[in-house]
């Protein structure tokens, strides 16, 4: 039957093009319906990888240890008279726990940071000699701060890249003095860059300082969180513990509610899935409401094409066309538009993505595309068949003899 | 030799609940090489008796064997294939495909006889030569006069070989001059061995037939074979 599909695709292609305005009218929905899949996994593959890259950064294996849940059902005022956390924390988990690879208490708070005539707003970090072990950045020049200089509250601080950058230029950045808040520290290392978190804020832009210092210049109280580095086999058993080993040293008794929050990478995950099938639910609703659209369109444009061409079939089944021929030749017919109208969808997704791409890295996923003028087949199928099978059953004396 | 046979053929149409009997006991022999003219005024059954015998239609009661098969058994798939492979039809009004060149409506029915693209073509141009259009084959019908578009529903009507030609007034669309270049054509196809059936209400074309059959109210009312 490969004459028959010749000549049934060169029939569809004419009757398309024969009607482009109206072909392209009909064929909207379609568009519209293939634009919003393409576009909706374009974005998802977008956050996926920006939330991938950012996740690497906090890394699976950090316990994080803190006042508050990250994200949390609980009323504000069931967790407001929590303790804070404490410096002394670290020794005792090391001391108790055995899953405990590296444990760092972490300060945070905003600062002015200058050299020369040069000043910035940022972020500023106190913490101990292991926080490089609960953080994936590297040092990219110089050295982190010792065990001892921590202890004797030496101002040496490492900064981000892009401080460096800001500051210093293509000039080496150790052993200069900037300013954090007006006092004078000495740069002993340099972050390599990493870019955004979650596109949010920038990682590049920060600088640390040992907690013996920050401490006694920023604040003694402020908010504090434990970084806790577990086997990365281990993390499930390691949580256990560690909240075992916290229970212990605020002396809660087994009826009590914990009185802290051991935060993973996972919290972040639980709710950006949330957030991606927010998204892909949406996605989908919107192209499952214009691909029903488009096809009422499409089965609407092949009852009048079939109308039309009454003569036209009268004297194809006179001539020897079967009814099995007619309904092939207008199914083919249906197909073709919607996957023009798939095409077209695609070709609108793929320029726009080059545009979404400039502003958050994203790609159109391969799988989706194909998926997509599958689905635009699809639909010229199911909406084509109807018009398509009633003119498969006109008679031909009757259609003849159509005017 | 006996191509077909209609015996005792009843079309029964039921109009307002009111019973139309359009056929009305026919008994019809067509021979070889028959130049038959079927006439009769509008009304008479003469329409019906052409949608039988070119197989649109299926009587409601009577046998048709046409080269021994049987027509009046057979479902719309096999009415499809012996139409496309024993029938050449030619219409009052053409009935040309108007997007498609003349070649490729003449190549129409030999596509759904699943013929492959070059002999379909090889064919094709034949029967268009044959009816002595071969400088017009990429023109469309609607830059054609209206001889030439009958000549190309000509053509297509014999692309397949058909065992018959049914004509179905088709110089009924034409001025005189036209008209008499395609009875020419019908005469000439006759001569070189075709049957052609004429169904018409006009006398001077039925004169080109050998045979004349008359019909009124279902009924074959003369059968008259001239010299």
């Amino acid at each position: 039957m490969g004459s028959l599909f010749f000549e049934n695709l060169k029939i569809s292609l004419s009757a398309v093009f024969a009607n482009k305005t109206r072909s392209i009218l009909t064929a909207l929905g379609i568009v519209i319906g293939v634009l919003s899949v393409t576009l909706m996994g374009t974005l998802i593959s977008g956050l996926d990888r920006s939330f991938e890259s950012s996740m690497s950064w906090l890394g699976k294996d950090i316990l994080y240890v803190s006042r508050f849940e990250w994200f949390s059902d609980m009323e504000w005022w069931e967790v407001r008279n929590r303790p804070r956390m404490r410096t002394e924390y670290v020794d005792k988990i090391k001391e108790k726990s055995k899953y405990a690879l590296a444990v760092s208490p972490v300060m945070q708070r905003g600062a002015s940071l200058s050299y020369e005539d040069k000043e910035t707003r940022t972020e500023i970090f106190g913490t101990n000699e292991e926080y490089m072990e609960t953080i994936s950045t590297d040092i990219e020049r110089g050295r982190f701060f010792t065990a001892s200089e921590d202890k004797v509250g030496a101002r040496v601080t490492i900064i981000g890249g892009g401080i460096k950058d800001a500051f210093f230029g293509d000039e080496d950045a150790i052993g200069k003095y900037i300013k954090i808040d007006n006092l004078k520290f000495r740069v002993v290392g340099v972050l390599e860059k990493q870019g955004k978190f979650l596109g949010l804020f920038s990682v590049d832009k920060q600088a640390i300082l040992p907690l013996g210092a920050y401490k006694r210049i920023f604040s003694k109280r402020g908010w504090m969180r434990l970084s806790v580095k577990v086997p990365e086999d281990k993390i499930d058993e390691g949580l256990d513990e560690i909240s075992g080993v916290m229970r212990q040293i605020r002396g809660l008794k087994p009826s009590e509610k914990s009185d802290f929050a051991i935060n993973q990478t996972k919290a972040f995950e639980t709710q950006y899935n949330r957030l991606k099938i927010a998204i892909g639910g949406t996605g989908f609703f919107i192209t499952l409401l214009s691909l029903v659209v488009g096809g009422i369109g499409i089965m609407n444009i092949m009852f009048v094409t079939v109308k039309e061409r009454t003569r036209e079939i009268g004297v194809r089944k006179a001539i020897g066309a079967t009814n099995g021929m007619i309904l092939s030749q207008f199914l083919m017919e249906a197909v073709t538009i919607c996957l023009f109208a798939g095409l077209l969808g695609l070709s609108l997704a793929y320029v726009s993505s080059i545009f979404i791409n400039k502003i958050f890295p994203s790609t159109l996923p391969l799988g989706l595309s194909i998926f997509s003028i599958l689905i635009s087949m699809v639909v010229g199928i199911v909406s084509g068949f109807i018009p398509a099978y009633k003119a498969s059953k006109l008679d031909p004396i009757d259609s003849l003899r159509y005017e | 030799m006996e191509l077909i046979n209609l015996s005792d053929i009843y079309k029964i149409y039921n109009v307002g609940g009111e019973e139309v009997r359009a056929l009305d006991g026919v008994d019809l022999t067509i021979n070889n090489n028959e130049y038959l003219a079927i006439m009769g005024p509008s009304g008479s059954g003469k329409s019906t008796m052409m949608n039988m015998i070119g197989c649109l239609d299926t009587p409601t009661s009577g046998i048709y064997h046409f080269e021994g098969e049987e027509v009046h058994i057979m479902d719309d798939a096999q009415l499809a294939s012996i139409r496309n492979r024993k029938i050449g039809f030619v219409f009052q009004t053409f009935n040309l495909l108007p997007k498609a060149s003349a070649l490729h409506n003449v190549e129409i029915p030999l596509v759904y006889a699943n013929i492959r693209k070059e002999k379909r073509i090889d064919m094709a141009s034949k029967a268009l030569k044959d009816v002595g259009l071969e400088d017009r084959m990429h023109h469309k019908p609607n830059e054609l006069s209206g001889g030439q578009r009958q000549r190309v529903a000509i053509a297509r009507a014999l692309v397949n070989n058909p065992s018959i030609i049914l004509a179905d007034e088709p110089t009924g669309n034409l001025d005189s001059k036209s008209g008499h270049e395609i009875m020419g054509i019908l005469d000439s196809l006759h001569s070189n061995g075709n049957t052609i059936i004429l169904v018409t209400h006009e006398d001077d074309i039925a004169k080109h037939a050998k045979r004349t059959i008359r019909l009124f109210d279902g009924k074959i009312i003369e059968d008259e074979i001239s010299k």
